[in-house]
């Protein structure tokens, strides 16, 4: 117990310690400052004095989802949707785009991997350098199309669109690899055991890529979720994602932390949700046993 | 369980043809091997009559059906893989229902088909396992199964055993022979392993660089071998090839060559007239040779005892030869031993086009 050939992690350098407690600091710091800010009454985080000690209360959270509480907060006034209105634009545009952007990429993935047909690595490169491109350099043509050619602006389906082509090339892309690992015989297998092409793909190909399409979906909810340049040029009043309203309600007259920080801290919930659900099916050796290896 | 008919079959990959120009019939019921060294297109004839390859020329007839432009699952076909092609995310029982799940068959019939089978290829106890819960060989059992639940007209093996260790090769062989003893249908199986072919074949079809060499019963290609190459594929140990000369002396044509001469029997004597004289590959398998005196003096460089028989390697003249004798005693290397070989027991090969004489 006491010799030293066990104990080799005794002897680290306290500077190690140091920057990680330095990291988890900066990484935890916001978060904390947020919730504590979340739960503070506006007079408390205006106040000079009272940083340490406070009520903690919910009545932040209480004004942002008034819409869906089944009581009516004794402190509102007047309910103001807006919060409330941009949780579910987020979720909506966010699941949606989602749920798009995976049916177009496993098949376009498939087709890529299987397929051959001219062009075939040519698009196959270029459904990634499109990825390169910054949402900026896409803010003024993409306004410039929907509002003027599409008249799409400033509805959800628009937002949706523009998610849907902005997460394709990447979820094309990290599917590609997991298809390539579905061994050819068990499609071929298929083929013998009487199966067309959409069964092959549907029965035999996506069950074995799940993991590829969980991960691809965290990606692609997340990045939905969070956008904010382009959502904030497309939607109107109706159908403002969170991070626009977050913004939105930062005026010169009335800034609300307390309402903001609470919804900040609503809006982290979805996805962390969404991540451990989608996590489990992350799974390594999904074709193990299916050929010789 | 119709004929299967191959007709001027051709496949091109790119500029490179495998496979020019194919003919061959099965009977019905027939269990065909296709057996050859890697490369030799067995295996891409094979997968033209699953239809996961295309036909570049020629045609593939299943009774009068020309099925060779049809998708597989109208071929009324079952494969084998050789390396299994379980689905990876389906239980034993859900693999070997795909396909019947696949027709719509109803589900009582389904599970019945399914627990038969399973009972007949001991996999009852594994039916709700996963595939990477399983052993080499109750995959491969499990592949076999799948293809019996279809109760198809033809079923086709691609190298089924060449995963499987050399003890359970030899149990699943035999399982495989009693197995297409008891439903007789069309059997189309392609392998390297002559041992496999020799024993599981009503037919089998030597196949070099996309041509057929020589079709026939084991015993056939055994006995008379068509060409130099179907002779030394056929057959373990393999054969002993010697070069020789056609002589002839004293009204007895003999096989004559480096330290041996060996008196070729009257009846073939008219028939290799012609050949009198020149140089011809002798072709002796090693089981010809029976040690008795007066015959050609060996010496035993290395003795390999087996048991029962015992492979020993020797030289006739300056040429490397394989003895296959029956011992009870090992034979030690370094000793000088007689054999004889008679004379209707060798093969003679024309040196140039390696057809048999």
């Amino acid at each position: 117990m006491s010799g030293p050939s066990n104990k080799t992690y005794d002897k680290q350098n306290p500077a190690f310690y140091a920057l990680l407690v330095a990291l988890v600091l900066m990484a935890v710091g916001p978060i904390y400052l947020m919730l504590v800010t979340s739960l503070k009454l506006n007079v408390d985080i205006m106040s000079d004095t009272s940083r340490l000690f406070f009520m903690p209360t919910l009545r932040n959270y209480e004004t942002a989802l008034c819409d869906f509480l089944w009581y009516e907060p004794e402190h509102i006034r007047r309910c103001d949707p807006t919060f409330g209105r941009a949780l579910t634009n987020s979720l909506i545009i966010g699941l949606i785009s989602t749920a798009i952007t995976l049916v177009i990429g496993t098949m376009a993935a498939y087709a890529l991997v299987r397929f051959r047909f001219m062009g075939r690595d040519v698009v196959s490169i270029w459904t990634l350098m499109m990825r390169m491109v910054p949402p900026a350099v896409l803010l003024v043509p993409v306004f410039g199309i929907w509002t003027f050619q599409f008249g799409i602006d400033g509805s959800r389906g628009g937002i949706i669109l523009v998610y849907v082509a902005l997460n394709l090339p990447f979820v094309i892309w990290i599917l590609q690899s997991f298809i390539v690992q579905v061994p050819i015989q068990l499609e071929e297998a298929a083929r013998m055991d009487g199966a067309g092409p959409f069964q092959v793909f549907f029965l035999v190909v996506l069950p074995l890529i799940k993991p590829g399409i969980a991960a691809a979906s965290i990606f692609t909810f997340r990045v939905a979720w969070n956008e904010f340049l382009l959502a904030n040029a497309l939607s109107d009043r109706n159908s403002r994602t969170v991070p626009v309203t977050i913004v939105n309600s930062l005026t010169e007259f009335d800034i609300d932390w307390g309402v903001i920080m609470a919804t900040g801290m609503l809006l982290a919930i979805p996805p962390i949700i969404f991540t451990f659900v989608a996590s489990r099916q992350i799974i390594t050796g999904m074709t193990a046993g299916a050929v010789k290896g | 369980m119709p004929e299967i008919r191959l007709q001027n079959l051709r496949k091109d990959y790119g500029a490179v043809t495998v496979i020019e120009n194919l003919n061959l019939e099965m009977a019905e019921g027939e269990f065909t091997v296709l057996v050859g060294p890697s490369g030799c297109g067995k295996s891409t004839t094979l997968r033209m009559i699953a239809g996961l390859e295309s036909v570049t020329g020629g045609e593939i007839l299943i009774g009068d059906r020309d099925v060779s432009r049809l998708e597989p699952k109208e071929r009324d076909l079952a494969m084998v893989f050789q390396d299994y092609a379980l689905y990876p995310h389906m239980n034993v029982a859900k693999n070997m229902s795909f396909a019947l799940r696949l027709a719509r068959m109803n589900k009582a019939d389904i599970e019945k088909r399914v627990k038969d089978v399973a009972a007949t290829l001991d996999l009852t106890a594994y039916l709700d396992r996963k595939p990477a819960e399983l052993s080499g060989g109750q995959r491969q059992r499990v592949a076999m199964g799948r293809a019996l639940v279809r109760d198809a007209g033809t079923f086709l093996f691609d190298e089924p055993l060449s995963n499987l260790d050399a003890k359970l090769r030899g149990q699943m062989r035999a399982e495989l022979a009693l197995m297409s003893q008891r439903i007789k249908k069309n059997m189309i199986y392609v392998t390297h392993d002559q041992v496999e072919a020799m024993t599981l074949g009503d037919k089998i079809v030597v196949m070099k660089f996309g041509e057929i060499m020589q079709a026939g019963t084991p015993e056939e290609l055994y006995r008379s071998p068509a060409n130099k190459f179907v002779a030394g594929f056929i057959g373990s140990p393999t054969m002993n090839f010697l070069d020789a000369e056609l002589r002839e002396e004293g009204g007895v044509l003999s096989a004559t060559g480096d330290g041996f001469s060996i008196p070729l029997p009257e009846a073939r004597k008219a028939q290799l007239q012609a050949h009198r004289d020149r140089q011809v590959h002798l072709g002796i398998r090693p089981s010809s040779f029976s040690e008795g005196s007066g015959g050609i003096a060996m010496p035993i460089i290395l003795s390999e005892y087996i048991g029962a028989q015992s492979v020993l390697i020797s030289e006739i003249g300056r040429q490397r030869v394989a003895i296959e004798v029956n011992t009870v005693v090992p034979i030690k290397s370094g000793e000088t031993r007689e054999f004889t070989v008679q004379g209707d027991e060798v093969h003679l090969f024309d040196p140039k086009t390696e057809a048999a004489l």
